[in-house]
């Protein structure tokens, strides 16, 4: 039976965390080589890797793909060891208002490098 | 009435196999690095922020306790990364049967703790 907080929406989540973790492996691949092609990383040549506008977008994807693949997963474990649904939501709302947080934090992180 | 299944959780005498290891490892490493999520958000600002910022930023994970943060950071990832390619190759069905899905699980986990051993020596070097 489907209920608020429970673990019968599994099929969207389950979904949802293989695409975000398929967008993150990608990235992180991509993001590894553009490291080593850097070589020693400085204050100006790391700031010039958020330079360019693709690269913000990429990177602010990223880091919505990270949040959700984030949430999902605590999602998980709350589900496996908190029972009490008076735990268990406010703690699920809690780190969705966090996230979501992070995420406008992000953009604004990510904005301010000229 | 239902069946009386064996539950058993003696720390000391629990015998998994290795892709429970992986498994457990997997999750520990997620919920670490999702917790910690916040905290890297704000030394990625600080880091692009000035040059200053940069180098406090540079300055606390080359030693001490932030150069462990930064190892078991690099270990969690890298351990999340290559046990959840092992989790992508399930959903496609490859790598089920008992003997490949041990040979991966012993895979990702050396492969995990050898890269963060490689990437510390550069690192000292």
């Amino acid at each position: 039976m489907r209920r608020v907080g429970g673990a019968h929406r599994g099929l969207d989540m389950w979904l949802m965390q293989r695409a975000s973790a398929l967008y993150m492996a990608l990235f992180l691949v991509v993001f590894a080589g553009l490291l080593l092609a850097a070589g020693g990383l400085d204050y100006q040549s790391w700031r010039g890797l958020f330079r360019p506008l693709a690269m913000k977008v990429a990177s602010l994807l990223f880091a919505a793909a990270l949040l959700a693949h984030a949430w999902i997963g605590l999602r998980e474990i709350f589900i496996d060891y908190l029972r009490v649904m008076a735990i268990r939501l406010p703690l699920l709302f809690l780190f969705g208002v966090l996230y979501l947080g992070c995420l406008v934090w992000a953009a604004d992180i990510l904005w301010s490098v000229p | 009435m239902t069946p009386r299944r064996p539950y058993y959780l003696n720390l000391r005498e629990i015998r998994l196999p290795l892709g429970g290891w992986v498994s457990i490892l997997h999750r520990a490493s997620g919920a670490a690095m999702a917790l910690a999520a916040p905290l890297f958000l704000y030394a990625w600002m600080c880091s692009l922020e000035s040059a200053e910022g940069f180098g406090a930023v540079a300055s606390f994970f080359s030693g001490g306790l932030g150069w462990l943060i930064g190892l078991g950071f690099l270990w969690a990832l890298l351990h999340h990364f290559f046990a959840g390619l092992r989790h992508l190759g399930f959903d496609l069905g490859w790598g089920e049967e008992k003997e490949r899905a041990r040979f991966t699980a012993l895979l990702s986990l050396v492969t995990a703790l050898g890269l963060t051993g490689l990437m510390t020596l550069g690192s000292l070097l």
